[in-house]
């Protein structure tokens, strides 16, 4: 009967997985349905005022915060990104395309925690930066770039830059070199045959690593928490303050259901927006 | 630029001048000399590996070559990049562009050149009219099939009236028929334009059926240059002989040799060969005799001949019969009969015993080793 006997065996554990990821997201939201008791741990009775109180000026402006850093984000991790990929793929000599690898990669195995620190060392006012600006004379006092958007969006390139770099790169070493070959044999000289072939065919991958970078960025915490300090605010910094500082567990849940659906609707925008693209169809 | 260009420059469309090209270690081309003269379509011919793809893409300008140099229409274009050198190319997989309509990929090398859009159209149009796609201006590359898309790759590839026309393996990827006709349609085409033309196969039959002139490569070397009859006919070396069409490779010993007349002792057996290849040889020396399989000749064992065997296989092909024989003696050495018409499969059934006879004025002779 069963064609693969295996296959339930190996499915088991993630059935498992998924079985215990559900438990915990039906957790979530029927604690967002529930009232806030001040004082008690213990939600109180179904309701729909959380929903309600979302729509209050102090957190639809962290929704709209986060939603502006991740858009920010992905859009300079892309800027950033494409040559690197580029030049991944197309590098030729293997010594010069492992250090790129190195380089790219590394930042995925240190962590977020360990990325950011780095950078409020870069970024601190006796930080590398402003040191560096302050003895070639250029400014006389520190700039402020920490507890700054512009600091937490580029401590969180940094740290999607290699997913970013990885997907580009998937989808540029798909193109066939054939396809740049025949433009130029056509007289296209290098940039004509980048902005009309090797471009167009590469944005399937732009639309697909911009939007992992975005979803990427939406649930980011360490970084804005650290180089934020409070000053920046992402939704799951709201979430860590309502619910471990205020032990607000049923808003907490409520800013979670509500960061999802952002993220669903959002994404979901994404693609409908890319649709005309997957008729690109590289072989 | 020379001003006398001389009366080989003014007929010569491409010279490839002892080029070579080397990928780290490994010599691709080595010291290639090959002019194409204009309108003619030349056809490079060598198994996998043999530099006719790196001598394609140095005429194209995708390589640079090591040494020697590379001209079109008699100007020095070793330093000149691929969109300069006002080429067209087809490749294998015709490249192409998923993202542009038939009209957008024809259009394609028109627009890098500036041909404002009223002729670009016309000329779009004709090209299209020329490869027999009108109608299909709007379709996308996907919406095609093989055939259709090669004869895009061809209008693109022809519409900018390129110096020269560069073919890599254009036919591999259709099935038999469409191959067949496309070569013809190609041919055709060539001919009424008057393109300059390198061709770059590995399949002889493509290579003989096509061509003005065949290169036959190895190694990355010219073995044998000539017109399709000559290479079939008078292969210049052992690889040739083997590599362009089906040969049967015999060993004999030399007994004389004289001129333009040898003799060859195969077994008990004489034969009178072409001696050309064999001057100098010493007596009793070991030679190879490469006879084709239509210039043997199956006759009863009884009958006088130069080898004894029995049939083994039997390929019927329709218009002829492929005989393998197996060679009396215990050898196990196999050879190819080829006979026309379908008597054979009667007449010399499997196991049969037969006596081959050789046309041994017209095969090839060359020394061991």
């Amino acid at each position: 009967m069963n064609q693969q006997p295996f296959l339930r065996i190996f499915t088991a554990p993630a059935t498992l997985c998924a079985v215990g990821f559900v438990a915990a997201m039906v957790a979530v939201l029927q604690y967002s349905l529930r009232a806030y008791v001040p004082g008690s741990l213990d939600p109180g009775g179904f309701t729909l005022a959380n929903f309600a109180d979302l729509l209050k000026p102090l957190y639809a402006r962290v929704f709209l915060d986060t939603v502006v850093v991740c858009a920010m984000t992905a859009v300079v991790t892309l800027i950033v990104g494409y040559p690197l990929a580029y030049a991944l793929v197309r590098v030729e000599q293997p010594i010069l395309r492992s250090i790129l690898l190195v380089i790219v990669v590394t930042p995925l195995f240190l962590g977020e925690v360990v990325r950011t620190y780095a950078w409020i060392i870069v970024l601190g006012n006796n930080g590398f930066i402003n040191s560096l600006l302050m003895s070639l004379g250029l400014i006389g006092k520190p700039l402020q770039l920490m507890f700054t958007p512009f600091g937490v969006v580029v401590a969180l390139v940094h740290v999607t830059l290699p997913v970013m770099v990885i997907m580009l790169a998937a989808g540029l070493s798909h193109i066939d070199r054939d396809y740049s070959r025949a433009a130029e044999s056509l007289g296209a000289g290098p940039i004509r045959v980048f902005l009309t072939v090797t471009l167009p065919l590469s944005l399937p991958g732009v639309v697909a690593g911009t939007t992992t970078a975005f979803a990427w960025t939406f649930s980011a915490f360490a970084t804005p928490q650290l180089i934020g300090g409070g000053r920046v605010n992402m939704i799951s910094n709201l979430v860590y303050q309502l619910g471990f500082s205020s032990f607000n567990f049923p808003f907490a849940a409520t800013l979670c259901v509500a960061g999802l659906a952002l993220t669903a609707l959002v994404l979901g925008l994404l693609q409908l927006a890319s649709r005309p693209l997957r008729k690109i169809e590289v072989h | 630029m020379k001003p006398s260009a001389s009366a080989e420059g003014e007929q010569t469309a491409v010279h490839f001048d002892a080029v070579t090209k080397r990928f780290d270690d490994v010599v691709a081309l080595s010291a290639v000399t090959l002019g194409v003269g204009r309108g003619e379509f030349v056809t490079l011919l060598g198994p996998s590996g043999c530099g006719k793809t790196t001598l394609l893409k140095l005429a194209g300008g995708f390589l640079g070559p090591d040494g020697g140099s590379i001209s079109i229409e008699g100007k020095r274009v070793n330093d000149i990049p691929t969109y300069q050198r006002g080429i067209g190319m087809m490749f294998q997989n015709y490249a192409l562009f998923p993202h542009m309509s038939v009209a957008e990929n024809v259009a394609y090398g028109l627009k890098t050149r500036r041909v404002p859009r009223v002729e670009r159209d016309k000329r779009v149009a004709d090209a299209l009219a020329l490869v027999k796609l009108k109608g299909m201006e709007n379709r996308k590359p996907r919406q095609l099939s093989g055939g259709q898309q090669q004869r895009v790759a061809l209008a693109r590839a022809l519409v900018i009236n390129p110096t020269v026309l560069l073919l890599d393996e254009p036919f591999s990827a259709l099935d038999k028929s469409l191959r067949t006709s496309m070569q013809v349609e190609l041919r055709e085409i060539q001919r009424k334009l008057g393109l300059t033309t390198i061709f770059v196969t590995h399949d002889q039959g493509e290579a003989l059926s096509m061509s003005d002139r065949v290169a036959v490569m190895s190694e990355g070397r010219i073995r044998q240059l000539g017109s399709p009859v000559d290479v079939y006919r008078s292969p210049a070396d052992p690889f040739v002989a083997s590599f362009v069409g089906d040969n049967n490779r015999l060993r004999g010993q030399l007994v004389s040799v004289h001129a333009k007349q040898a003799i060859v002792a195969l077994g008990d057996a004489l034969v009178n060969v072409p001696g050309e290849s064999l001057s100098g040889l010493e007596k009793s020396a070991a030679v190879d005799l490469y006879v084709r399989p239509e210039q043997f000749s199956i006759v009863a064992p009884e009958e006088p001949c130069a080898i004894k065997g029995s049939v083994v296989a039997q390929i019927y092909q329709g218009g002829h019969v492929d005989l393998q024989i197996e060679c009396s003696g215990g050898t196990g050495d196999r050879l190819l009969v080829r006979s026309p018409g379908e008597q054979a499969v009667l007449r010399w059934p499997m196991g049969a015993p037969v006596g081959i006879a050789i046309q041994a004025d017209r095969c090839s002779v060359f020394p061991v080793g």
